[in-house]
């Protein structure tokens, strides 16, 4: 039995839902693969030209894709779909006309240069000239962007509409060149930007309206990547500096975010002589708002100009670290971190450190968090010797009331220990504040300092970890603290066993832990069978190993269940 | 902490001025200048000394300060208020008006852009660590509102007053002008719009010449919201103008105005934030179908289209709209709505919000409605029947299983064979509403069998061809299909 496709979708269509209607249309391509050309032309398209008039938005969205879809089964003939996303390009709803450019800019890849020029670039100027639907001429804006490469001869006529469409009354078309001038320049000869394209942006920088504005910041910034350091200057640089005044801070605000790209797109040089004083002033706005984006924005843009240059900033950053609203202050952690890579040790340690050290103790949690993340930036751009300077409000750092700074202070802790590699200044200062974690009130903060473990074992090797490490492990055991502690510490033991050789593990680890499966918390109990399990594996003394499973052994009619549990298992295997 | 930073930057331009209104403050003369004024013999001819007083208070006035924050410039801000309660008295006397306020009006209306044409303000909360799950809802002031009162205050005055013609006026309200004006409609100040409007009303009212342009710069302001930003605190305020300046339409409407009722009022049913200005739009929608009663299946049309999903808030609104304007509906150019009409009626009734199903209800109390289901008989009593009888028999909530039942007895004694004969219809094509999903399922299996088979000769036909992939399956997020991030979703 063999129905036919065409009536399928039909009957399916005439149903009174409209998610199945947008189902049955998603299935076009079924019914297209099995009509063929021919009957695509006769029957599909008269059969959809029938739906616009009384179709809901949805099923007409899904139209607009599936034709997208058709294209791929007819390429050669699918110039055939175009009236119809024409029509859909000019829809009110505006999914609708999105989906058609999109599916008309599919449509676009199959045809040959000559029809794009004979038969899409007047399409695109009949959508523009629309006069009574500003949707046909915003569909036309950015349908010009893709096709403008392959539009041959036509491309002054495009050009010439771009420019008519920048000084059009309604504020949506306007907007909607504002985000697409950018884009277009793309693919325009760099004489045609510079003659054409850079008049309107100017005239759009100085719209009325704040949206339109602030849209062409964006713009602003790819443009300014396709010329070259002279033109920016001429051309683009007047038109950052009229931004950065701009009277709504919106504007400022968009131009704040894109600082950092801007001046990679404008080189060093215009970087270097100009930007760096428009910034400070965006850094120094009255908008709170602003300067969060800026001074979020400063942490990328110090990589694009001259470090010498960099001096000019360090002052702001006395002012931004001191700022009352608390996330200008938390951002500018990140960018004294990140400057001091780049300024000269002696220079960033006068400096900037006080003020790192200020951050370290704000009124604020996130502030000193990020300060205490930044400080470990800070220390290793500076070196072993601005160590001694931090580590005591490192340690302060580790009394914080609240464990997300604590957290953050113990990686940073970790941090400098890994790069600094050197075991004289790790256990004269460091390590103190390492071993911390082991006491800490957060299971996040324990936990933290016991995934590091192994890195560091690694760096400073056997000697610390049986040394004083395992002294303060010891010391946490023995204590009458938490359970919780002591399980931690048990822990770290294990991660000790598994970098030391069996003798060490034989004659200094297991004391201990033997000395814990006996502890009266049933937690405790189990925990050390684990521990004692990975140190079976290190010692192959018999008497010891005989030693470790008579102790387990022990716990087998241990009144816990769990503890009884880990036992059987420990020694099943 | 200094959450309420200042907002309006300050150009170095302004930085200066605390001087120079320091010089002007000492230069003053003591006397208010109404007073001068009224010891000047003939009108007509405005001593110097008065006008150049007069004039530096309006560039007074015109200087911009932080408003915000309270502890700068006091001084000043004390003495604008001063000159500005000054210049507000002079527009009491015709006399003065007329020699001098209106020769120095490009002078004022600078000195009023300039204080209320600013970049709007996103009012923050201050960072109250409230207690969770309590409602905050203390409306929000702009600190700037009590120097800025004063200014649109003068500007409503200015307006209102006889003297300053049409003709001297309008040369000002250019169409940048009123685009910045439409604006500030988006404040978050309620008093602020409440200015607003009465200022563009007048404006509107005294400018004839200028009528057209401001009706465009509110279209777009509309399109604006329909199309792109789904949101701004100004619209009902600008369909309270609206309504005024609808009633004031000569009838036949013209071309213009029926494509507004098209593109405007009706789009404007699908914003998500309809609610915030519902009431006033079908003010606006009523007084269009007062003056052309054929509109009114259009709008039948977009309400039934646009109709809210998962709102029901907005449902009820929609119901008690869509009652209002079948009333004015011609019975006769209904018939093409009417399967979607009753379909919608049913599914509100049969629906799991009571409210909605309530309000639906309330249709059939309507006489004019009954007449409406009478005159499609044929078509309205197979569809409502049967579902109404077995909703009738299961409801869950008694009050509402009582009014369908009483509206079982009304169906029934609007034809009884008809009623009974769509009763015992063995294929009742619309109880599918009130069906659980499983059994919908089972009427779709024949059908998606078919499309099973089609795609199998799909693939046979073509080895490449791809499954297509429904948005609509239980396995699948709608979504998901079209993409949550597509910008088009507020959240509210």
């Amino acid at each position: 039995m063999s129905e036919n496709p065409f009536e399928v979708l039909k009957e399916d269509m005439e149903n009174e839902e409209v998610y199945l209607k947008v189902n049955a249309m998603h299935r076009v391509k079924v019914v297209a693969t099995l009509l063929g050309n021919d009957k695509i032309k006769s029957q599909l398209i008269p059969y959809f030209e029938s739906l616009l008039k009384k179709e809901d938005d949805e099923v007409l969205f899904a139209l607009a894709e599936e034709l997208g879809n058709i294209a791929q089964i007819i390429p050669n003939q699918s110039s055939c779909l175009l009236p119809l996303l024409e029509q859909l390009a000019g829809f009110d709803e505006t999914v609708v006309r999105e989906q058609a450019v999109r599916s008309i800019t599919i449509v676009c890849g199959f045809l040959a240069d000559n029809e794009i020029a004979n038969t899409i670039v007047p399409m695109i100027l009949r959508l523009a000239s629309n006069d009574t639907n500003f949707t046909c001429r915003v569909s036309a804006v950015s349908l010009m962007c893709p096709l403008y490469a392959r539009a041959g001869n036509q491309k002054e006529k495009i050009r010439q509409k771009f420019t008519e469409l920048c000084s059009e009354e309604t504020p949506m078309v306007r907007r909607a060149v504002a985000t697409k001038i950018g884009e277009i320049a793309q693919f325009m000869d760099k004489i045609h930007v510079i003659q054409d394209l850079i008049p309107v942006l100017k005239q759009l920088c100085q719209d009325e309206q704040d949206q339109v504005r602030l849209l062409c910041m964006e713009s602003l910034m790819n443009i300014a990547k396709i010329l070259n350091s002279g033109e920016n200057k001429t051309n683009i640089l007047p038109l950052i500096i009229q931004s950065a005044e701009d009277k709504s801070w919106r504007v400022r605000l968009a131009l704040s975010k894109i600082f950092a790209d801007l001046a990679e797109a404008v080189g060093k040089e215009i970087a270097d002589s100009s930007l760096i004083q428009i910034f400070s002033n965006l850094l120094k706005d009255t908008e709170c708002d602003v300067r969060v984006i800026a001074v979020k924005s400063l942490a990328r843009f110090i990589k694009f100009v001259s470090p010498e240059k960099l001096n000019l900033i360090v002052p702001l950053l006395q002012l931004l670290s001191k700022d009352p609203f608390s996330q200008v202050k938390q951002n500018a952690c990140e960018v004294i971190g990140q400057i001091a890579t780049l300024l000269p040790k002696e220079y960033s340690q006068s400096k900037l450190q006080q003020y790192l050290i200020d951050l370290m103790a704000d009124d604020n949690q996130d502030v000193r968090r990020n300060a205490a993340k930044s400080a470990g930036q800070f220390a290793s751009a500076i070196g072993p010797e601005a160590l001694n300077q931090f580590v005591p409000f490192l340690k302060k750092s580790m009394d914080d009331p609240k464990w997300r700074v604590r957290k953050e202070t113990m990686q940073t802790i970790i941090q400098l220990a890994l790069t600094v590699k050197n075991p004289d200044v790790f256990n004269k200062q460091l390590e103190s504040v390492f071993v911390m974690f082991l006491k800490d009130r957060a299971a996040e903060v324990r936990s933290m300092g016991l995934s590091q473990l192994p890195a560091l074992i690694a760096t400073y090797k056997q000697e610390w970890a049986v040394g004083n490490f395992l002294s303060k492990c010891v010391e946490t055991l023995s204590k009458d603290v938490g359970s919780l502690y002591r399980i931690n510490a048990l822990y770290a033991i294990q991660q000790i066993s598994f970098s030391v050789d069996g003798p060490v593990a034989q004659d200094r680890l297991w004391p201990i832990v033997q000395k814990c499966l006996k502890d009266p918390v049933p937690n405790i109990r189990f925990v050390s069978i684990r521990v004692a399990k990975s140190l079976s594996k290190k010692i192959d003394n018999q008497q010891t190993l005989n030693q470790i499973k008579q102790a387990i052994n022990e716990l087998i009619e241990d009144p816990d269940r769990d503890v009884k549990f880990y036992a059987q298992e420990a020694l099943q295997n | 902490m200094n959450n309420k930073a200042a907002s309006s930057k300050q150009t170095p331009a302004v930085r200066q001025q605390p001087q120079a209104a320091a010089t002007a403050s000492q230069n003053r003369t003591p006397q208010p200048i109404i007073q001068n004024m009224a010891r000047v013999t003939d009108p007509k001819h405005v001593p110097k000394e008065i006008r150049d007083q007069f004039l530096k208070k309006i560039h007074f006035c015109s200087q911009p300060y932080d408003f915000n924050d309270d502890t700068k410039n006091v001084k000043e801000k004390q003495e604008r208020s001063q000159y500005l309660q000054e210049l507000f008295d002079l527009l009491k006397e015709p006399n003065f008006v007329v020699n001098l306020v209106v020769p120095h009006l490009d002078l004022i209306i600078e000195m009023i852009e300039k204080n209320i044409f600013r970049p709007l303000p996103i009012l923050k909360k201050t960072a109250t660590n409230g207690e969770i799950g309590m409602e905050d809802d203390d409306q929000l002031i702009d600190p700037a509102w009590t120097h800025l009162q004063p200014v649109y205050e003068y500007f409503l005055q200015l307006i209102v007053n006889e003297q300053p013609d049409v003709k001297s006026l309008k040369i000002f309200i250019t169409h940048s002008f009123i685009q910045e004006f439409l604006e500030l409609f988006d404040s978050e100040e309620p008093r602020e719009r409440e200015y607003l409007k009465n200022i563009l009303h007048r404006l509107y009212a005294k400018l004839v010449p200028r009528r057209k342009m401001i009706r465009k710069a509110i279209n777009d302001c509309f399109y604006t919201l329909i199309h792109e930003t789904y949101k701004f605190n100004g619209a009902a305020e600008l369909l309270d103008i609206l309504a005024s300046i609808i009633s004031g339409f000569a009838v036949p409407l013209r071309e213009e105005h029926v494509i507004f009722f098209k593109t405007v009022i009706i789009p404007l049913h699908k914003v998500q934030t309809c609610q915030f200005y519902h009431e006033q739009l079908l003010r606006c929608s009523m007084l269009f179908l007062s003056k052309d009663p054929t509109l009114a299946t259009f709008l039948v049309e977009g309400l039934l289209r646009y109709w809210p999903f998962a709102n029901s808030a907005k449902e009820v609104m929609f119901l008690n709209e869509l009652l209002e304007v079948l009333e004015v509906c011609e019975i006769s150019k209904l018939e093409p709505l009417i399967p979607k009409l009753f379909k919608r009626l049913i599914k509100c009734i049969a629906g799991p919000h009571l409210q909605v199903a309530d309000r639906a209800m309330c249709f059939f109390e309507n006489d004019y409605f009954l007449t409406i289901l009478k005159s499609y008989k044929p078509f309205t009593f197979p569809l409502l029947v049967p579902v109404i009888a077995q909703i009738a028999d299961t409801h869950w909530h008694k009050v509402l299983q009582e009014s369908l039942n009483a509206l079982k007895t009304i169906l029934k004694e609007i034809d009884y064979q008809a009623f009974d004969k769509a009763l015992n219809n063995k294929d009742p094509k619309y109880l599918y509403i009130i069906q659980d999903a499983k059994n919908q399922k089972k009427d779709r299996q024949k059908i998606e069998e078919k499309w099973k088979n089609l795609t199998k000769q799909a693939i046979q036909k073509n080895p490449n061809f791809k499954e297509p992939i429904v948005p609509y399956s239980d396995t699948h997020i709608v979504g998901e299909h079209n993409g949550l991030n597509n910008g088009n979703i507020t959240i509210l």
